[in-house]
């Protein structure tokens, strides 16, 4: 089955000539400020607000309040079946036991299974916030076993993770790091420098099973929300 | 050191085993039942609830599953949940008006329930 969600950004139709396949998980990377958590939460809000079902964004970094308000701030709207999850609690209650956040995040991904038996989305943010709270022996072996988890779910997933800015013009992120194989699509977000200004950009550089554009497009935000406008270059 | 629970009866060790694995399941899948009927006497944070459960039977319930639990019962209007005074480390969880009324219903058609299933099973 395929998710459809050329229609849900205004522009993504540009970047993506077909629909991606459900249960797909997708990398969605940056530096801090390139509109990760909006592009992610605007996707899912408004594929929930237009086609139904239920989704779930797990926040690592934040409160789901905090989340919640810059979201509005960038004028984004939050659908309802869209459920927010923050740690704040366990973390302040059970400060002095480690906790194994990679478990904690299978079971809360499970409860909302049960609860909603058409969740269809899940977002973490971020992946960087669940590396550093997660023991770092055998965390290969452990996102291998989440990534692996989320596909059998049938779980579309998009997990944010903010990578340090690209110094050079041409130059690529990363890719050496598992996530990037373990992953079924990558979506990089940047911010490039030209004659017209600083511009937000986005860029498809991996999407397994959809036939998608390679070039960097222009990002835009508005009071209608996040827009996809032609290729940069 | 064989550690004792709550009400727990004699049991030899297979017993134990067999009877600590169906309360084990039995309060896992009704884990909403049992947060509910600890809250009818007092407001407690998820933590001493999960504590409460464990020594009243042994059962380890998973934060991943309390947590959301008590925020989804929260959004029902089951639960409030207020920060203690002086104390912004826990927040603590107590039943509403109208959740105490669901939460007294609900227990009754569980003990309903269980007295059923136990009276039809029972040799």
């Amino acid at each position: 089955m395929k998710i459809v969600l050329k229609g849900v950004i205004s522009g993504l139709g540009r970047l993506l000539s077909v629909e991606i396949p459900q249960g797909s998980v997708i990398l969605v990377t940056g530096a801090e400020g390139t509109l990760k958590s909006g592009l992610v939460f605007s996707m899912i809000s408004n594929y929930l607000a237009a086609d139904g079902g239920h989704g779930l964004y797990v926040t690592l970094e934040q409160t789901k309040e905090s989340h919640f308000k810059n979201m509005i701030s960038l004028g984004l709207k939050k659908s309802d079946n869209l459920q927010i999850f923050d740690y704040r609690d366990m973390r302040r209650e059970w400060r002095d036991c480690d906790l194994d956040m990679i478990k904690l995040t299978d079971e809360v991904i499970d409860f909302y299974r049960d609860k909603h038996n058409d969740l269809t989305f899940f977002a973490l943010d971020s992946l960087n916030a669940l590396y550093s709270l997660s023991e770092e022996s055998n965390l290969r072996m452990q996102m291998y076993h989440f990534f692996s988890n989320l596909r059998e779910r049938g779980l579309t997933s998009f997990l944010i993770m903010e990578v340090p800015p690209l110094m050079n013009p041409g130059q690529f992120q990363d890719r050496n790091r598992p996530e990037h194989f373990l992953a079924d699509g990558t979506i990089e977000l940047g911010v490039i420098e030209d004659k017209g200004g600083v511009k937000r950009y986005i860029q498809i550089s991996k999407m397994r099973a959809a036939k998608h554009a390679m070039e960097k497009h222009q990002l835009m935000v508005d009071e209608n929300g996040i827009n996809i406008l032609g290729p940069i270059y | 050191m064989k550690r004792s629970f709550e009400n727990q009866p004699d049991m030899n060790e297979s017993q134990e085993d067999d009877y600590k694995r169906f309360v084990d399941r039995i309060i896992k899948n009704n884990r909403e039942i049992f947060l509910l009927t600890i809250l009818l006497d007092k407001q407690m944070c998820g933590y001493d609830l999960i504590k409460e459960i464990f020594l009243k039977f042994n059962v380890f319930l998973s934060m991943g599953n309390v947590y959301p639990t008590l925020y989804s019962l929260e959004e029902d209007e089951i639960l409030r949940a207020e920060f203690s005074r002086g104390n912004m480390r826990s927040k603590n969880y107590s039943l509403t008006p109208k959740g105490r009324e669901i939460a007294l219903k609900n227990i009754e058609e569980f003990v309903r329930a269980m007295d059923h299933i136990s009276a039809h099973i029972k040799r």
